[in-house]
């Protein structure tokens, strides 16, 4: 096939996914994914080769969907699809690591052949249970539902909804954003069948090859310029009692890349254990990210990046371990593989982020009402400095998990947001200074208690610098002025105020390099105090 | 018909581009439209608007106080907000909340770039204030507000020698008592500045959006002020005394005093216009589906056509850091005709990059000095000057012979910059950096259509602009596009469009109930009350409040979601069910499916419109039906693919419906030049369109 046409073609798809991406936001029920974007779709071949996702998607979500398909598959063969079919499940192990993040698969057909697959993951902020930080296993974590058809032949399945209406907190939100997901699907397949037409294609497939095998060969081209050899990194992380390790070796093989965390913690106790198939997703996004950001991301991106972990170890965990709060350890694979590979491309790392995603869940009665909210708010810490310059204050990595509108936000929940604003001399220095940090602050205007869950990172140990920059700031929880246990359920009285300040952004290169100009543009924006510029770079005009 | 019938009927359309200002003249009814096009005057624009004015209606012999309406449009606000050439601006926001502007919405609009350049803001954080005072979620005061912190804030703006304010407060979209109160204290501590209330730019939900609006807003305000000002004085000046209407981002257009408060809804003022002359074009050729393409000196734009209608986004982004990418530019919540930038213009300088190929822009040799070939001081090769090397564009015949162009100088400057560091001849050079430029706009322009999920090659293509027609059939080639529509004055069709432009107001207000408990009476009453004040805003613009058409829309939801769609209302008919049906009729459409949910109304609106001037008279044409080729004025060589061609030139005027000319071919009009490609055939439709067609098709 003529490469322009294939180009024009696969543009036509990305941009359909796109849009269709859009239906589902648009007609969404819950701000978590309209106002969060805590969500993905993405679009598979009739193989179940994953072609493309959507722009506006978590990264680790693209990760996890492939595998979810092939598991679904596996369960419910194609001879037993039909038009009009959608199946559902959350099953941690086969979906992103967590019971809240609902997983959907929606066979496209054209006669009674599938030509493609459209497949999504949303969160949903309430999933039943008792999830929290302390859960013993996985039973605790909230409603499993299990592969099953969620809608046959168009028709929904009144079983699956009403175990869900049974089961949730807020049953008409998620369902909303389900039923707004069938709306997505209902769009894909018009758009996809008008682009067959169009093309006189039968089906993706042939152009699917074509993108993947393209892909594969520029992530094994980029692999292939890096010198053979193992490359490893290793920290703690704040864990509960005692610290938690991360240990990652990076082997460069030829073409191929090899990420192995042997050496990792074993899985704990607490809910911050990570499915494989998480550990995966994040680990190949960070390759992706530095060695071929260009090339579309599809199949052919994965092949040649095998990622390993020993079962059983924090970052391979076995059912029935708790894994509700899987991203206080699975958002470190990323620093884990670029902090290894970071010799190797100083010109294209980044230092460390003020990840993991901080958030919290606000739950209880508004004044006046007896039906009871559960509500969660997004906070994300500084960028890690780039190889171009200065980390950006508050950017989502490696999520890419939007804030709400504190217009939104207040009126939903009977909290008055008092302050959200970056915090000086948070970023750590070097010739690139890593983003700040933001303080938000929350006042409870309910007048009954609410429950306030957090589950926060990078209070013991704070974002690295790479390569000679320094660390950024850690975070701070405060309740009424005092320290609280970063993870932890605390009940509010009315009036009672609470103060977040996420990670500052490690920084990058040793301070000596920073130029005067920077220096000077800080201590006129007032992100660095001159105190604190002369204790990092000495001389401060 | 809609024009006061006793009053005067003539009527201008202005457009001011980075390199020409265009003007038109029209009198009701009349079959023909004068054009004018002339220079733009970069360091006062009103200067080449005044002298085409004056141009145009000395060659009609019109007196200024004949004319009922002058209609303009400008690329003011958009440059300088990409150029960041606004004015020191401040921002005022409620305590805590000054650094939203900067945060923006955290997210990273490339999921694989790590180094993606984030927008800096317009207000840096030293001139950020924060005043104490607090609304909560539904527009009750929580907090007073701190008058004496507004004025230390004003003081320390003050200071710093701020000449415009923004002030975005919480909840301000519900409620704007607190930042009207902000801006009298801000206004009598600084007399000087300019001042803009979110509540006023973009009562919006979602404080960074709205914020981010009303900071664009107060950077261009003083600027644009001063200028729609001059204009103003300088009409008044030459006799004319009506209000001058300015075009919106939308394609509609409003009187100059509304325009100057909100000069933000005016970044896409003149390419909108020219969105609207593609559409009322289309119409004529009977043509819904079209991918307008609009080639001036300075850039070229897309927009698509469908349905007859130019597409609307509310979503709108200007200053992108990354071209193209949706997500690295400043936010704007205003109605918008959803286009994108596709490359370059006539102007757009060439040059050699770091890879040893060909780059075409993104620098402008704009009008002054202009490309080479126009002789003031410009030694860089450009666009133009590669056209007029490969005879696309003749040294005589330019603007009408008006200006003339240099050769001597145009190959001068392709050898030195392109052909000699390249090793190739001349020709070569220039061929290449056509290809260049049109290659670069196909692909851009197939991306647009694609990203919309539409197939670019079922289009019709429409160009317009100077350089538009020049660069079309080879764009239409590489896109696969087979047909083309070349309008009757497509070199000035902006302008045009300012004149095709409805003087129109929207109203809107914010009134949430749920459907089961609103107050069909009261609705009723406030549609009413909404109806008048937009006739507020349009009368006096030469619209009889008799002429004027209502529409009238809900924004509903079902309870629960975050997006609205728009719901048509039928004012008289109103009524619990009527809405009910005509919810689920609109949501159906959209999503395709219903929820069996309660649904609820978030706000009102109603567009007031005055009529659509009749020009299809004055563009149809009126001659008579003929056939065959008529004898071709002229030859010259002209490039194609495969080198030189002896190609007859005809002039546009000459052509009468039912002519057709076989490619290769140039076809001169005063302001453009249509080139044929030797597989392009060209017939001459009812309405004077030339319909180029891709032989391959026929």
């Amino acid at each position: 096939m003529n490469p322009i046409r294939i180009g024009l073609i696969w543009r036509r798809i990305d941009g359909i996914v796109d849009l269709v991406a859009e239906t589902f936001l648009r007609a969404a029920f819950s701000v978590v994914v309209r106002d969060n974007y805590d969500m993905a779709f993405s679009l598979f071949d009739s193989r179940g080769q994953q072609i493309t996702q959507s722009k506006r998607s978590i990264p680790s979500f693209i990760g996890t969907l492939p595998r979810t398909l092939a598991v679904v598959l596996d369960k419910i063969p194609r001879d037993q699809l039909n038009p009009g079919d959608t199946i559902i499940t959350n099953d941690s192990w086969i979906g992103t690591g967590h019971l809240n993040d609902i997983s959907m698969v929606h066979p496209i057909f054209m006669g009674d052949r599938i030509v493609a697959f459209a497949a999504s993951t949303a969160h949903t902020v309430d999933i039943g249970g008792a999830p929290s930080p302390m859960a013993l296993d996985r039973f605790e974590e909230g409603l499993c539902i299990p592969i099953c058809k969620i809608v046959e032949r168009g028709v929904e399945n009144s079983v699956v909804i009403d175990f869900l209406r049974e089961n949730l907190r807020q049953p008409d939100e998620t369902l909303g954003d389900i039923r707004a997901q069938f709306a997505a699907y209902n769009d894909c397949t018009e758009k996809l069948m008008g682009l067959l037409a169009d093309e006189g294609l039968e089906d993706l497939d042939a152009i699917a090859d074509e993108i993947v095998m393209r892909s594969e060969a520029s992530m094994r081209s980029a692999i292939a310029a890096l010198p053979d050899g193992v490359y490893e990194d290793g920290f703690d992380t704040d864990g509960f009692e005692e610290p938690l390790h991360i240990q990652c070796a990076v082997t460069i093989k030829g073409d191929e890349l090899i990420v192995d965390f042997a050496g990792t913690s074993p899985e704990v106790p607490w809910a911050v254990n990570v499915v494989l198939n998480y550990t995966q997703a994040y680990a190949r996004y960070a390759v992706k990210c530095v060695l071929d950001p260009e090339a579309p991301n599809n199949a052919g991106s994965l092949r040649p990046i095998d990622v390993r972990a020993p079962e059983g170890c924090l970052l391979n965990a076995r059912p029935p371990a708790p894994v509700w709060g899987r991203h206080l350890s699975g958002h470190y694979v990323p620093p884990a593989v670029l902090g290894a590979l970071a010799p190797l491309i100083p010109d294209r790392i980044v230092a460390e982020s003020g990840s993991p995603l901080w958030n919290v869940y606000f739950s209880g009665k508004r004044p006046g009402r007896d039906d009871s909210f559960v509500k969660m708010f997004f906070m994300n810490g500084g960028h890690g400095a780039r190889s171009i310059g200065d980390g950006p204050g508050c950017l989502s990595f490696p999520s890419n998990v939007s804030n709400e509108p504190i217009e939104v936000f207040e009126n939903q929940v009977p909290m008055l947001v008092t302050e959200k604003a970056l915090v000086p001399d948070t970023g750590g220095a070097g010739k690139f200074r890593g983003g700040s940090a933001q303080r938000i602050g929350f006042r409870s205007l309910a007048d009954s208690a609410i429950s306030m869950a957090i589950k926060h990172e990078r209070i013991r140990f704070p974002p690295r610098g790479l390569l000679g920059g320094m660390a950024g700031s850690p975070g701070r929880d405060l309740v009424n002025g005092e320290q609280i246990q970063p993870k932890s359920r605390t009940m509010l009285a009315p009036g009672d105020e609470i103060v977040f300040q996420t990670p500052g952004g490690g920084g990058l290169h040793p301070p000596g390099e920073r130029s005067q100009d920077m220096i000077q543009a800080d201590l006129e924006s007032g992100l660095v105090t001159r105190e604190k510029a002369i204790e990092a770079y000495g001389d401060v005009d | 018909m809609s024009i006061e019938t006793s009053g005067p009927a003539w009527r201008i359309g202005v457009d001011i581009g980075g390199t020409f200002t265009d003007v038109v003249l029209w009198r009701d009814g009349a079959s023909t439209l004068r054009r004018e096009k002339l220079l733009t005057t970069p360091e006062d624009p009103s200067l080449a608007v005044i002298e085409g004015v004056q141009r145009a209606l000395d060659n009609e012999g019109v007196a200024p106080a004949d004319l009922a309406s002058v209609i303009h449009g400008t690329t003011l606000v958009a440059n300088a907000l990409i150029e960041r050439r606004g004015v020191k601006t401040g921002l005022i926001t409620t305590s805590g909340f000054r650094d939203v502007l900067e945060i923006g919405r955290e997210w990273r609009y490339d999921l694989f770039d790590l180094n993606i350049e984030m927008p800096t803001p317009l207000v840096p954080r030293a001139l950020r204030q924060e005043a104490g005072g607090r609304l909560t979620a539904d527009g009750s005061e929580l907090t007073p507000l701190d008058e004496d912190e507004v004025a230390a804030a004003a003081e320390a703006l003050s200071v710093a020698e701020v000449q415009s304010v923004a002030v975005s407060l919480l909840h301000s979209y519900r409620n704007p008592a607190h930042e009207r109160r902000v801006g009298e204290i801000v206004a009598r501590v600084m007399p000087d500045a300019k001042i803009s209330l979110s509540s006023d730019v973009s009562p919006e939900l979602g404080e960074y959006e709205r914020t981010s609006t009303t900071v664009a807003n107060a950077y261009v305000l003083p600027i644009f002020a001063t200028y729609v000002d001059r204009l103003v004085r300088a009409l008044a000046g030459m006799g004319y005394r009506r209000d001058l209407l300015l075009v919106l981002s939308d394609g509609r257009c409003i009187r100059a005093d509304v325009a100057m408060r909100y000069p933000i809804r005016l970044v896409q003022s003149g390419p909108a216009a020219g969105a609207e002359a593609a559409r009322l074009f289309g119409e004529l050729a009977g043509e819904s589906e079209m991918l307008c393409f609009d080639m001036g000196g300075t850039t070229a734009k897309a927009c698509l056509i469908h349905d007859g209608e130019p597409e609307r986004t509310a979503h709108f982004e200007v200053a992108r850091e990354t071209r193209f990418a949706e997500g690295s530019g400043l936010p704007l919540q205003i109605p918008a005709i959803d286009m994108i930038e596709i490359g370059a213009g006539g102007g757009s300088i060439a040059s050699i990059d770091a890879r040893g190929l060909v780059q075409v822009g993104p620098k402008s040799a704009g009008a002054d000095p202009g490309p080479a070939c126009y002789g003031r001081g410009n030694d860089r090769p450009t666009v133009t000057d590669c056209d007029l090397i490969l005879g696309y564009l003749d040294a005589g015949s330019f603007l009408a012979g008006k200006m003339a162009l240099d050769v001597a100088a145009a190959e001068a400057a392709i050898r030195v910059h392109l052909a000699e560091p390249l090793g190739i001849s001349l020709v070569e050079a220039a061929w290449g950096v056509h290809e260049t430029v049109t290659a670069n706009m196909a692909q851009a322009a197939s991306i647009h259509a694609i990203e919309r999920g539409l197939d670019a090659t079922r289009f019709a293509m429409m160009p317009i602009g100077g350089a538009g027609p020049v660069h079309a059939c080879d764009m239409a080639t590489k896109m696969n596009i087979d047909r083309l529509i070349c309008p009757i004055g497509a070199g000035v069709a902006s302008a045009i469009g300012m004149l095709a432009a409805p003087v129109s107001f929207e109203v809107a207000r914010a009134a949430p109930v749920r459907l089961a408990e609103l107050d069909v009476a009261a609705a009723k009453t406030m549609l009413s009350e909404m109806s008048v004040e937009t006739v507020g805003l349009i009368s006096g613009a030469g619209v009889a409040e008799a002429d004027i058409s209502f529409r009238a829309s809900a924004m509903m939801r079902y309870v629960g979601q975050g997006y609205e769609i728009e719901v048509p209302v039928e004012k008289d008919g109103l009524s619990e069910g009527s809405l009910a049906d005509a919810f689920a009729v609109a949501y159906g459409a959209r999503y395709g499916r219903t929820e069996a949910m309660a649904s609820e109304i978030l706000s009102w609106r109603v567009v007031g419109t005055g009529p659509r001037l009749p020009l299809a008279d004055a563009i149809g044409g009126t001659a008579t039906k003929t056939s065959g080729t008529p004898p071709p004025n002229s030859q010259r060589p002209v490039y194609f693919e495969s080198g030189f061609v002896d190609t007859p030139v005809h002039a546009r005027r000459d052509l009468l419906p039912g002519h057709t000319i076989a490619g290769p071919a140039i076809i001169e009009e005063d302001e453009s030049t249509l080139v044929v490609p030797p597989d392009f055939d060209v017939s001459v439709d009812e309405a004077l369109n030339l319909i180029a067609l891709r032989k391959r098709a026929t």
